[in-house]
C-alpha cells in the first residue's frame, strides 16, 4: 500500500513537470489558428507593432501625458501601426537575456558607451537603408554618425550630442562669496584655478569643491578630457589597424599628479571619490555637497529635476584650460532599434521620433513635438538650453533655437562660457579610440590608487597602466 | 555497501521494484538538475571554446579564451584576492558560529532569545546588509563608525579605501551576517549530544572548559568539518559583497574571481571569456573538493 502510494506521488511529481513544460505549446497550438482567421478576411495591410522601449518610467507622470500626446498625433497619421508602450531601461546585466530571447523593443534608448559593444555582438539593426531613404543619413553629425557606425553602415540615430563641461552648485558660490556684482559664479578658467576656487569652497562652506569619480569606468571617461588638457593624448592610432597606448606621457602622468593633488595638495574632494559614479555626482551636486562637477548639457535634469537643485543655482562652465588647450569629450547619446526589427517597424519607430521632434525634419508635428518637451521640461524644473546639434539640418536647427527663446528658463549667462568654448574651433574632442573602456577601466585603478595614498608613485602606475592597457590592445587588434 | 550487494542477491526481484520506486521519486529532481545544473555546465565548457557574438557561438578558437583570460591584467590580483577572502573568512568566520553555538547551548535563561538574535542579521536581505555596512565604512566625517571614533577622539579612518583592510572588512561584513544561521547548525549538532554525557561529566566535577573540549568539539568535530569545505566553497565564489561596497576597488584590492566574470559576461557582454573564466572556478572548486575527500576519507 505504501509502495502504491509513493508510486503514485512521484508519478504525479513528474506529470506536474511535463505540465509545465507543455503548457506553451498547448497555448501556441490553439492561438495559431486564431490569428490566420482574424487576418485571412481583411486584406488590409498587415498591423505594425512599434514596441517603444523609449515610453517614460511610470513614475514620470508628465512625460507619459507628452507621449500620449505623441501617440494621439501618431495614431492619426499612421492608423497601421499599433504602438506599445515598452518602457525600457537599458541595463548591461538584464539587455543581453532580453536581447537574445528577441523580446528587445523596437526602439530603445542605450548609454553613450555601448553602440559599438550592441554593433560587434549583432543586438541592434542597421538602419542604413531606412536613414538613406529618408536623406537623414546625410543630415546627422558627422562625428556622431562616427560613433554610431560601422564599416560604413548606420546602427542608430542620435538623441542627444553631449560635451563636457563643469556643472556649478551656485548656491555654494554665492556661500563661499565667489560671485560677481551681478551674481554670476565666478568660475575657474584654468585647472589651477578650479583647484582654488575648490579650495576657496572647501574653506569657506566645508562641503566639496569638486565631486571627482573614481568608482567604475566613469572616472577614467572624466580623467581623460582632464588628460586632454594637459596636453596627453592617451591611445594612438597607428593607422594599420594597431594602436598603441600612450598612459604615460608626462603629460598624463602630469595630470595624474594634479589629481593626486586634489586630494593631498588642496583636498577638496568629496569623502569617499571611491564611491563616487555618474550618478552620485549629480546627487552631490544637487544636494549642495560638491560644489562642481564634470558633467554634459544633456543631464542638467539631474541635478535639478532629479536631485533638487533650484532652476537658478545651477551654472556651467567650460572644461578649465590646462597647459596643453582646453578639450571638451563629445559624444552623443543614442536611440537604437532591435536586430529584430522589420524595414516596416523601424521605419515605425523613425516616424514616431519625427514626431516627437528628434528628427532632422522641421514639418509642424516635430515643431509641436519639440515645443511639448519644452513644456514639459519648463513645468518640470529642467533648464531649457541648447542641445548639441546632432543633426546639422538647418532648418531644425532654426526651428529648435526659436523654441528654447520661447521657453527659455533660465538665464543663458550661466551657461554662456561654455557653449561658446564648445562652438570654437577645435574644442570638440571625441572619445579616445582603441578599446576605450577597458583604457578607461586602467585609469580608474590609478585614480583609486593615487586617492588613497599620498605617497603613490603616479609614474610607476602609469607605467603599469599603460603595460596592461598595451597587452589588451595586443590581444584585441593583431596586424 | 557489502551488506547490501548480498541483501541484493537474495532478493533480486524485490530490490529492483524498489529500486524502480527510488528512481522514480529521484526522477523529477534528476530532470531538473540535467535542465539547470548540467546542461548549462556542459554548454559553458562548449562556449568557453567558441567566439560569439552575445550567446551565438561563431567560431571553435580551442584554449584561446583561456590564454586570454589567464594574460588580462586583473586576473593574477583577482585569483589571489580570492584565496585572501578564503584565508580571512576561516580566520575571522569559522570559528565564530561554533563559539556562538556553544555559548547559546551553555545558556540557561533566555536561551530562546539569543538563538533569534544570533539569527537576526541573517533576515536582512544580503542587499541592505551591504548597503548598511558601506554606511558603516564610509570615510570623512560622516561614516558611522567615524563618527563614534570621533566621540572618543579617534581621527577618522579611511575603512574598505585602506587595501590592506578590505577584504578583511568585507568578511567581518559577511561573517556578520550569516553566522547565525551557521551556528543554529551547530547548535542543532550540539542538542543532539545524549544528556546523559553531560550529567556524567557534571558528576565527575568537569568544568565548563572541559565539556567544551571533551565532549563538545569531538561530538560536533565531523559538522564542521562538512561546514568548513562548504564555506570554502561558498566564499570562493564571492561576487556582490565586493561588487558593491567597493567595485573591486580600491586599485583591485578587493576584485574576486567572479566579479571578473561578472564583469565578462555583464558589463562586456563577452560571454565566451566569463564561460572560461567559469570552466576555470569550476576546475579550482572541484581540485579543492577532492583535496578534501582525500584528506577526510584518510582520517576515517
Amino acid at each position: 500500500m505504501k509502495r502504491l502510494l509513493c508510486l503514485l506521488l512521484s508519478l504525479v511529481m513528474i506529470m506536474s513537470l511535463t505540465v509545465g513544460c507543455g503548457k506553451e505549446t498547448t497555448e501556441d497550438a490553439t492561438s495559431t489558428p486564431q490569428s490566420q482567421d482574424t487576418s485571412s478576411p481583411t486584406p488590409e495591410p498587415e498591423k505594425v507593432v512599434l514596441k517603444l522601449g523609449i515610453w517614460p518610467e511610470p513614475t514620470l507622470t508628465d512625460d507619459i501625458a507628452v507621449h500620449e500626446g505623441y501617440v494621439e498625433r501618431f495614431n492619426e497619421l499612421y492608423p497601421n501601426v499599433e504602438v506599445v508602450p515598452a518602457h525600457y531601461k537599458y541595463a548591461t546585466d538584464t539587455f543581453v537575456p532580453m536581447a537574445e530571447a528577441g523580446n528587445c523593443p523596437t526602439i530603445f534608448e542605450t548609454w553613450f558607451t555601448e553602440p559599438q559593444k550592441l554593433i560587434a555582438g549583432e543586438f541592434i539593426a542597421d538602419i542604413t537603408d531606412n536613414l538613406k531613404a529618408r536623406g537623414w543619413d546625410k543630415a546627422m553629425n558627422p562625428s556622431i554618425r562616427e560613433l554610431l557606425s560601422k564599416d560604413g553602415r548606420i546602427y542608430g540615430t542620435p538623441r542627444d550630442g553631449y560635451a563636457l563641461g563643469i556643472m556649478l552648485n551656485v548656491e555654494l558660490f554665492e556661500e563661499a562669496g565667489l560671485v560677481d556684482e551681478n551674481g554670476y559664479p565666478l568660475y575657474p578658467k584654468t585647472w589651477d584655478e578650479l583647484a582654488e576656487t575648490a579650495k576657496k569652497i572647501k574653506d569657506a562652506t566645508g562641503q566639496a569643491g569638486l565631486c571627482l569619480l573614481a568608482k567604475d569606468n566613469a572616472g577614467g571617461w572624466h580623467w581623460s578630457n582632464i588628460a586632454w588638457c594637459f596636453g596627453a593624448t592617451l591611445t594612438i592610432d597607428n593607422g594599420d589597424g594597431t594602436f598603441t597606448a600612450n598612459l604615460n606621457s608626462p603629460e598624463a602622468i602630469a595630470a595624474m599628479n594634479y589629481v593626486k593633488d586634489l586630494k593631498w595638495k588642496y583636498d577638496v574632494l568629496t569623502a569617499d571619490p571611491l564611491n563616487e559614479d555618474w550618478g552620485t555626482g549629480f546627487t552631490a551636486l544637487g544636494t549642495g555637497t560638491a560644489a562642481m562637477y564634470i558633467a554634459a548639457n544633456d543631464a542638467v535634469n539631474q541635478p535639478t529635476q532629479v536631485n533638487g537643485l533650484p532652476l537658478d543655482k545651477l551654472a556651467m562652465c567650460a572644461i578649465p584650460e590646462g597647459p596643453g588647450g582646453q578639450y571638451s569629450l563629445f559624444g552623443g547619446t543614442p536611440y537604437v532599434f532591435a536586430n529584430n526589427a522589420t524595414y516596416e517597424e523601424i521605419e515605425a519607430a523613425l516616424n514616431y521620433l519625427e514626431i516627437m521632434g528628434q528628427a532632422p525634419v522641421a514639418s509642424d508635428e516635430a515643431i509641436a513635438g519639440m515645443r511639448a518637451g519644452a513644456q514639459n521640461k519648463v513645468a518640470n524644473g529642467v533648464p531649457v538650453i541648447p542641445r548639441f546639434p546632432s543633426w546639422i539640418d538647418q532648418e531644425v536647427l532654426d526651428a529648435e533655437a526659436k523654441i528654447i527663446e520661447e521657453f527659455g528658463n533660465v538665464d543663458t549667462n550661466m551657461y554662456q562660457s561654455y557653449f561658446d568654448a564648445t562652438k570654437s574651433d577645435g574644442n570638440l574632442r571625441m572619445e579616445e579610440p582603441g578599446l576605450t573602456q577597458d583604457m578607461y577601466a586602467e585609469i580608474t585603478k590609478v585614480l583609486q590608487a593615487v586617492i588613497i595614498d599620498p605617497d603613490a608613485d603616479v609614474e610607476a602606475l602609469l607605467n603599469k597602466a599603460n603595460e596592461n592597457y598595451q597587452s589588451l590592445l595586443d590581444q584585441t587588434f593583431k596586424k | 555497501m557489502v551488506k547490501a550487494n548480498t541483501l541484493n542477491r537474495n532478493n533480486k526481484t524485490k530490490f529492483k521494484r524498489q529500486d524502480l520506486v527510488g528512481w522514480l521519486v529521484m526522477l523529477p529532481s534528476l530532470i531538473l538538475f540535467a535542465f539547470f545544473v548540467w546542461e548549462p555546465l556542459l554548454e559553458s565548457i562548449r562556449l568557453s571554446l567558441y567566439s560569439a557574438k552575445g550567446i551565438r557561438l561563431q567560431e571553435f578558437v580551442g584554449l584561446e579564451n583561456y590564454i586570454r583570460l589567464f594574460r588580462h591584467p586583473d586576473f593574477l590580483a583577482a585569483f589571489r584576492n580570492t584565496f585572501l577572502y578564503i584565508f580571512y573568512s576561516l580566520i575571522i568566520g569559522f570559528m565564530v558560529p561554533i563559539v556562538m553555538a556553544v555559548l547559546i547551548s551553555e545558556t540557561v535563561h533566555l536561551k530562546s532569545f539569543f538563538r533569534v538574535g544570533v539569527y537576526f542579521p541573517n533576515m536582512v536581505p544580503g542587499m541592505a546588509t551591504i548597503m548598511m555596512w558601506s554606511f558603516f565604512f564610509r570615510p570623512g566625517n560622516t561614516g558611522v563608525l567615524n563618527i563614534l571614533l570621533s566621540k572618543v577622539g579617534i581621527s577618522p579612518q579611511v575603512w574598505l579605501n585602506n587595501p590592506k583592510w578590505t577584504i578583511p572588512l568585507i568578511i567581518i561584513t559577511m561573517t556578520w551576517k550569516s553566522a547565525g544561521s551557521t551556528s543554529l547548525i551547530y547548535m542543532a549538532g550540539i542538542s543532539r549530544i545524549s544528556s546523559e554525557l553531560y550529567e556524567a561529566a557534571t558528576i565527575d566535577g568537569a568544568g565548563i572548559w572541559q565539556r567544551v573540549r571533551h565532549i563538545i568539539v569531538p561530538s560536533i568535530f565531523s559538522l564542521a568539518k562538512t561546514l568548513l569545505i562548504l564555506q570554502i566553497i561558498s566564499v570562493f565564489q564571492i561576487l556582490y559583497e565586493p561588487l558593491v561596497m567597493t567595485n573591486g576597488g580600491p586599485n583591485n584590492a578587493s576584485i574576486s574571481l567572479m566579479m571578473l566574470t561578472y564583469n565578462y559576461a555583464f558589463r562586456d557582454f563577452n560571454y565566451p571569456m566569463g564561460a572560461a573564466l567559469s570552466v576555470v572556478i569550476c576546475a579550482i572548486l572541484i581540485v579543492l573538493s577532492g583535496i578534501y575527500t582525500k584528506l577526510t576519507k584518510d582520517k576515517e
